[in-house]
């Protein structure tokens, strides 16, 4: 299949084999996999419409490693739509990570999905993340992890302290 | 659905957890979610 041909299925494996694709090129130092997807590792599987991956930046700044991140891809004939970069037509959208995301990718758990070595969030970083930006889905994100997610409680309550983090009241 | 069998959901393996992902943005995109009409104004 050409490279930035659509898939009828979701083309997690072409988006991870990308992000590894950053590292070998020294784009990028490290990346995880966070948001939806990476909730979804822990609990049920729900509708979403894009990929996040968060990077650690080899340089720092604001918008440290996103433009030549998007070169590299558009080099490669992947396209660019608006902030997502479209992999077999499912967009990804790369953030650079910092503070409590920076620990996340530092932190996140080694996978292999169907063949390709990954990294994914722990659920304890999805559920403080998703306290810290504390939007109406970030809420229903973390009612969802403690019903079925197996969370480390004293490590989240480590994650949340550190971070001077609440998780809001149901 | 029952928490059960949410729960049971949860438990499959990623990759078939992603399979399903699949199947329910083709199915939310085979019949998308209509909007309200619009209601007339309260007097």
């Amino acid at each position: 299949m050409a490279i930035n041909q659509p898939s009828d299925n979701l083309p997690l494996a072409d988006v991870l084999r990308a992000a590894n694709g950053l590292v070998t090129t020294g784009l990028i130092e490290d990346w995880a996999l966070g948001g939806a997807l990476a909730a979804i590792y822990y609990v049920e599987p729900f509708a979403t419409y894009d990929a996040d991956i968060f990077f650690i930046p080899k340089g720092k700044g604001l918008t440290a490693g996103i433009p030549a991140i998007y070169a590299h891809f558009q080099a490669q004939g992947w396209q660019v739509e608006r902030e997502h970069l479209l992999i077999r037509g499912f967009p990804v959208q790369f953030l650079a990570a910092q503070g409590l995301t920076e620990e996340a990718v530092r932190e996140a758990e080694r996978i292999d999905y169907e063949g390709v070595p990954a990294k994914v969030f722990r659920a304890e970083h999805i559920v403080a993340i998703a306290a810290s930006v504390g939007r109406a889905k970030d809420k229903a994100r973390i009612e969802q992890m403690l019903q079925q997610a197996d969370l480390d409680k004293t490590k989240l309550e480590n994650i949340l302290q550190r971070h001077k983090l609440k998780l809001p009241i149901p | 659905m029952k928490p059960e069998m949410r729960q049971k959901l949860a438990r499959e393996p990623f990759a078939e957890k992603i399979r399903k992902v699949a199947q329910l943005i083709r199915l939310a995109k085979t019949f998308p979610r209509r909007t309200a009409k619009p209601q007339p104004a309260a007097k």
